[in-house]
């Protein structure tokens, strides 16, 4: 019956766009590249203790394998490989414990993961190794901060016998392992408790540190010039957590709800602010989101947030359920962690690898000839598979076969012409906007009446039971109210002969009308409320 | 000086003999389009009628012909013309006297024209011809006769062969050896003999349906002959004709009466096979150029393709209009189909996939009479452009260039698909094009269906880079709930907009999107939105109109004009009554004048003076359309001539008049044809320097057809009009046009000229009830006592008589 239609565009009933208002929020949905990442992550809970205490802060070992997270009295170190296949139940993932004298603070790798340092709520800084069969001990206790020491990291580079600390006495210290000894010190670095430091990338003598007092400074530990910093930036809040940038030249800090980029370079002169978190930003990291980086941060207000900063652009959110504390992203851009108050650890691991990364790493390749491919004899049953599988390189020119128009249900039935079968099969999916677009295609086609008049019984029943349900909805009213008092006038005989279960929806169908009676009612008292007052607020 | 929009439709056209150009019959001229590009070649002018039928002179063998393209055409004032269309020129010219709607020249193979060896023939044409004045003949009106005209000589030869009701269409078999025409319910068929053609030695075959039937087609080589009927049925006849036809003048052979399925009665032939798809009238039938499938269409706008020999049929893609003609070439790759939407799609053979389309302007959107609210055709006053945009069958759009007479492009408005089987349930009721063409509305309404889900709605396009090409920007769902829009109208300058309704209020739409760059799209946030709805005493809306600088809207509350300020949404000022609900309104440039007019049994013309709030002057005339210039004084004004009047009988019923609008006597005056449903734009002229800087005048009738001419340039304009009107009209008949001056007194009187005269300075208030307008306004403006004191007077001795009749 239908000709070939190739040459012109069909248009399915749906998607009767009209029948509801259309919401905002479509264009987020929309599948960008970053979000369809973002989504490949698996998400799962771990409870590091049992006790609801704040994870402060958490790290990878610069190699991923192991993870650590700072909360109560220890820091819980936890190998990532055994993290992905993580069992609720059981608790192997946790590799070792660190026992610390007080509230335990800030672990840091030393970049070849054999070290971890970390802070104390006493002012503590111990080292611990750690070696894969025994138990972690206590390599070296670096005792000079009077208060709790919430800053310790190593340098990112590969100079491993040193070690900055910074704490809440405002304290400044470059520490010589060996030797546990202060190599550069500086007393009364800020004028309040530091809470945020970042090594420098680019140079391992080199370093950051955050403070309360709204100012944010750079050291170099080979300018030996007293009191006095290279580098001083006013960041406007008091400062949560400071970063170096890749490239070294910029720096990212986070303090009160915004985030600053700065160019060190330049002298400390603003790039960027970012003001997109409603509440204080905790944490900063940066993430390799596949061949770009990102700098991921974390709210008291439950948001990660990842920011492009090459295009200074808010590229994704999550939202998580708690207050957030600390974030970290595994070096190889596999595993995402973030820390909440409540003690509760979110995890998201990259369930499968993303085509993307599969070029990246052929691109290692890329320089190296191509092997001459093995011709197929013709036994084999791949000479006449051969050239099936080819994808078009980017240059080809691709000759498309034409799109198969993938019809519904419906539409292929009201395209023959089947009115009834299509309405009664649109009305089994249950599906409002479908049911609305059927009946609306069937009053444009003349056909709706002779549909209702031509329903058997069980088809009736279908029908009236989503009149009864749908009837009163703001956006199908019009539609439908007519449509009922249509179908109980036109098929008043078959529903008194009905039996109870269409009795049943002539009862739904009234209860809904008297409600819907009352609720018009209640509106006109509330308009007749409103109006003096409006004629009034008009004069 | 423009004159386009002709249908391409009115007769299937021709492919020249090489397949290369298609000879396309538009009006009074042929259009020569290129089969390649589509694009138009050349016109044949020199028919003063519509042309009806042309004929192709096929290449005879290669006897030292040159390379040329010769033609045929026929029209309806009775000539025959001869042309070479190549160059293109007017070789001959033959009178047959009577309008002609058909003809073929069945022995144009062996004969041709101009070689003067004695071999060759008298060249033979059947013609099918419209004979208006012949008496009734036993209570029939025969109009049509088939005759044979002999176009050597220019003489008829001999009588007429068969007499219709009206002109049929002749069919001729691809060998030339067959002729014939359907004639109600049966076929008339002759054979031409080879030799000495002449009316008296001419047999006439006839076979019988039981329906009225609609069209015939040869097949190429067999004795087989196809007829569609009204009810979609295809008949076949094979091996006609066998027995009269092989045995002429001999003694009547005995019928065979047994082993003739089909066939009725005594017809002449040896089967009749019916095949059935269509359910409405078959529009064409063709035999395919390998003799073995025949192609039929019809309203469904599908070709079905029969296969001869066992009828098994397939159907050729969805052309999406109801089609007319189909017409194969000499290539048998190529062939085209001409569908009722003003199309002609170039096919390729096997595949029919639609090569090229030639689209001409887009015919009327005819609504039934349950629709009842009119369906405007609304010119985009883009004046730099010149286009039109005009609502289509099929959901869409087309916009139209009237500069070019070309298509420029389709927007699809209803996302729905297009069945031209199904009748008129879901329509564009309004298109409005802002000044400068940036924005676009269109309302869609849908008809309930028993009271249940009619819809209205209202989108707002924006334009895209090109011209003709806009984007959904905004779709309001029943803008004025229920009720109908009665007009739309664009401010200049700002994204603002006006609808109006019957339901007695009327909205203010602004745009205050705004764009987000997201990469590399570009997002639009926001859209058009409600800004206020006011009302006047509940009356329903009927129109609207913005100044020129956009401060000011005109609101049409049925009789009254109320002045707003459309940005607080305050009430300014009145000016009433006009006599009927008025259907327009224009301001007039930047002159402190407001032109409205009004429909219905009191139809008026009114303008309207702002400033004092008063009728600057008025005809009682029935208006179609009005149009205003932004700058100048100048309006246009299309008026229709009440049926008593004379000149409807050479078939003008409408008169364009430009106003000067300080002044009621027109400036200039045309009539025109089929001022029905007419429009009227002024548009800016962005050809020729000489009448650089002036603005055209388009107008556009009833079907479709459209004219652009300077009004100021009167000359020009004996030249031009005519083509339009088709006839010639002298200046001097203008003068006749000031005859609807109204008077206050009843009907129209017939025109007395020294009255308009004497008081066409006169500022009038034409009103039902004049003794209360007529003294209102300023007084300043008040015509003199001496002049008031008598209509005054009289209309309330009228009054009295009226009251005396109703007493009575």
């Amino acid at each position: 019956m239908m000709a070939d239609e190739a040459t012109r565009r069909v248009f399915p009933t749906e998607p009767a766009s009209h029948l509801r208002p259309r919401s905002r929020s479509v264009k987020s949905l929309v599948s960008t590249p970053e979000s369809s990442f973002w989504r490949t992550f698996r998400s799962s809970t771990l409870h590091p203790s049992y006790l609801h205490l704040p994870i402060t802060s958490l790290s990878f070992s610069p190699n991923s394998s192991l993870l650590a997270a700072a909360s109560s009295t220890s820091v819980r170190v936890f190998s990532s490989l055994s993290l992905s296949e993580y069992d609720p139940d059981f608790d192997p993932a946790l590799f070792a414990t660190l026992p610390l004298p007080d509230l335990a603070y800030s672990p840091s790798f030393r970049c070849d993961g054999a070290l971890i340092a970390a802070g104390c709520e006493n002012g503590a800084v111990r080292v611990f190794d750690l070696p894969n069969d025994k138990p972690p001990k206590t390599l070296r206790r670096l005792n000079a901060h009077s208060c709790a020491s919430r800053v310790v990291s190593f340098p990112l580079l590969d100079h491993k016998l040193r070690l900055f600390s910074a704490g809440d006495d405002a304290l400044f210290v470059q520490w010589d392992l060996p030797t546990e000894t202060p190599l550069f010190s500086v007393p009364g670095a800020h004028r309040d408790y530091i809470r945020a430091g970042a090594p420098s990338p680019v140079s391992p003598d080199v370093f950051v540190t955050g403070s309360y007092d709204h100012t944010v400074k750079i050291w170099d530990a080979r300018v030996d010039s007293g009191a006095s910093s290279v580098l001083s930036i006013n960041h406007g809040h008091p400062v949560e957590s400071v970063l170096f940038l890749p490239s070294g030249g910029l720096l990212a800090t986070a303090g009160g709800n915004t985030i600053k980029i700065w160019d060190v370079i330049a002298g400390g002169k603003p790039v960027y602010s970012v003001e997109t978190h409603n509440k204080t930003v905790t944490a900063l990291t940066l993430a390799k989101v596949r061949d770009d980086t990102r700098l991921l941060s974390v709210s008291i207000d439950g948001y990660l947030k990842s920011f492009d900063f090459s295009r200074f652009k808010i590229t994704h959110s999550m939202r998580y359920p708690a207050p957030l504390l600390s974030v970290a992203f595994s070096p190889t851009g596999t595993i995402r962690v973030v820390g909440t108050n409540n003690g509760a650890m979110y995890m998201g691991i990259k369930k499968k690898k993303d085509e993307f990364e599969d070029q990246v790493g052929s691109d290692d390749f890329a320089w190296s000839v191509p092997l001459p491919e093995k011709p197929t004899s013709r036994k084999n049953i791949r000479y006449f598979k051969r050239g099936q599988s080819e994808k078009p390189s980017e240059g080809d020119f691709i000759i498309k076969r034409p799109e198969k128009v993938k019809l519904k249900e419906h539409d292929r039935l009201l395209r023959k012409f089947l009115h009834k079968d299509a309405l009664v099969s649109v009305l089994k999916t249950q599906q409002t906007t479908s049911i609305m677009a059927v009946l609306e295609e069937l009053v444009a086609r003349r056909k709706l009446i002779k549909c209702i008049s031509n329903l058997d019984n069980d088809e009736l029943k279908l029908l009236l039971s989503f009149i009864s349900k749908k009837a009163t909805q703001p956006w199908c009213a019009r539609f439908l109210m007519d449509l009922a008092k249509c179908v109980l006038e036109i098929r008043a005989e078959d529903i008194r002969s009905g039996g109870p279960e269409m009795a049943v929806h002539v009862r739904n169908l009234r209860s809904m009308v008297a409600h819907e009676i009352q609720v018009q009612r209640s509106l006109q008292e509330i308009q007749g409320m409103i109006s003096p007052l409006l004629v009034i607020a008009g004069k | 000086m423009i004159v386009g929009g002709q249908s391409l439709v009115t007769s299937p056209p021709v492919f020249s003999h090489d397949g290369k150009k298609l000879l396309v019959c538009t009006g009074c001229t042929v259009s020569v389009f290129s089969t390649t590009t589509g694009m138009l070649i050349t016109e044949l002018e020199g028919h003063t009628e519509r042309v009806t039928s042309i004929v192709v002179v096929p290449v005879a063998g290669t006897v030292g012909t040159k390379f040329s393209d010769y033609c045929w055409t026929a029209s309806l004032d009775g000539m025959i013309f001869y042309w070479d269309f190549s160059t293109p020129d007017l070789l001959k010219k033959v009178n047959v006297q009577l309008p002609v709607h058909s003809f073929v020249i069945p022995n144009i193979l062996s004969a041709s024209l101009g070689r003067s060896d004695k071999a060759s023939q008298n060249l033979y044409a059947f013609i099918s011809v419209e004979d208006a004045n012949k008496e009734v003949e036993n209570g029939k009106h025969l109009h049509g006769s088939i005759q044979i005209y002999d176009l050597t000589n220019s003489t008829r030869a001999g009588g007429v062969l068969a007499e219709t009701h009206k002109p049929e269409t002749l069919a001729i078999s691809k060998s030339g050896e067959f002729v014939g025409i359907k004639k109600q319910k049966q076929l008339n068929i002759w054979r031409v003999p080879n030799k000495n053609l002449k009316s008296v030695n001419m047999k006439k075959l006839k076979l019988h349906h039981t329906r009225t039937l609609s069209c015939l087609a040869f097949h190429p080589t067999k004795c087989i002959v196809a007829a569609g009927d009204v009810s979609g049925r295809i008949l076949i006849w094979r091996g006609f004709g066998k027995m009269r036809h092989s045995q002429d003048g001999g003694g009547k052979m005995k019928i065979d009466m047994g082993d003739r399925p089909g066939v009725r009665g005594e017809d002449d032939a040896d089967s009749c096979s019916t095949w059935h798809w269509h359910s409405s009238e078959i529009k064409f039938l063709m035999f395919s150029s390998d003799e073995a499938y025949l192609f039929s269409g019809a309203k469904e706008g599908v070709i079905v393709v029969w296969q001869l020999d066992t009828g098994n049929k397939t159907y050729k893609p969805n052309i999406g209009s109801p089609l007319m003609y189909f017409t194969d070439s000499p290539d048998p790759s190529l062939s085209c189909v001409s569908c009722e939407d003003n199309q002609i799609h170039l096919l390729r053979m096997p595949s029919m996939d639609i090569i090229k389309s030639i689209s001409g302007i887009k015919p009327p959107l005819i609504l039934s009479e349950l629709q009842g609210d009119r369906s405007r055709v609304t010119i985009g006053c883009d004046r730099s452009i010149g286009f039109v945009a005009l609502p289509t069958k099929d959901y869409r759009i087309q916009f139209f260039s009237l500069l070019d007479g070309t298509d420029i492009s389709h927007l699809q408005v209803i996302e729905r698909n297009y069945d031209p089987v199904d009748e008129t349930t879901v329509f564009i009721s309004l298109v409005e094009v802002s000044d400068d063409g940036s924005m676009m509305s269109t309302v869609e309404e849908k008809l309930p269906e028993m009271g249940i889900g009619g819809l209205i709605s209202l989108k707002f396009w924006i334009r895209g880079s090109h011209t003709g090409q806009y984007t959904l920007s905004t779709i309001i769902y029943e803008p004025h709930n229920n009720a109908g829009v009665s007009d739309m109208a664009f401010c200049p300058g700002r994204s603002m907009a006006v609808s109006t309704s019957y339901c007695g209020n009327f909205k203010v739409w602004v745009n205050n999107s705004s764009f987000i760059h997201s990469g590399d799209e570009i997002q639009e946030k926001g859209g058009w939105r409600c800004q206020s709805v006011s009302s006047y005493k509940e009356i329903p809306m009927t129109a609207a109109a913005f100044s020129g600088d956009g401060s000011v809207l005109a609101v049409a509350a049925e009789t009254k004009i109320t002045l707003w300020d459309p940005l607080n949404n305050v009430l300014v000022a009145i000016i009433g009554d006009s006599l009927g609900p008025i259907r327009q309104l224009a301001f007039v440039g930047s002159s402190e004048y407001i032109m409205s007019f009004s429909s219905g049994t009191k139809a008026d013309l009114v303008v309207w003076n702002i400033s004092n709030l008063s009728t600057h002057w008025s005809y009682k005339l029935l208006v179609e359309d009005i149009c205003c210039t932004r700058s100048e004084t100048r309006v246009a004004v299309l008026a229709l001539l009440s049926s008593s009047d004379k000149s409807i009988s050479t078939g003008k019923d409408g008169m364009v008049l430009v106003f000067d609008v300080e002044n009621p006597i027109p400036v200039s005056t045309w009539f025109v044809k089929k001022a029905k449903g007419g429009r009227l734009s002024f548009i800016n002229n962005k050809l020729g320097e000489a009448t650089d800087g002036k603005l055209l005048l388009a107008y556009i009738n009833g079907e479709h057809n459209y004219v652009l001419f300077d009004p100021s340039n009167v000359k020009e304009q004996e030249d031009l009009i005519p083509k339009s009107a088709r006839r010639p009209q002298s200046y001097a008949h203008d003068e006749n046009v000031s005859h609807g001056y109204a008077s206050i007194y009843g009907e129209l009187p017939s025109f007395d000229l020294t009255k308009a005269r004497s008081s066409d300075s006169i500022p009038f208030v034409s009103s039902e009830r004049p003794w209360e307008t007529i003294f209102s306004g300023s007084s300043h403006a008040l015509p003199p006592l001496s002049k008031l004191c008598s209509p005054f007077l009289e209309s309330l001795l009228e009054k009295a008589e009226k009251q005396t009749v109703l007493s009575q």
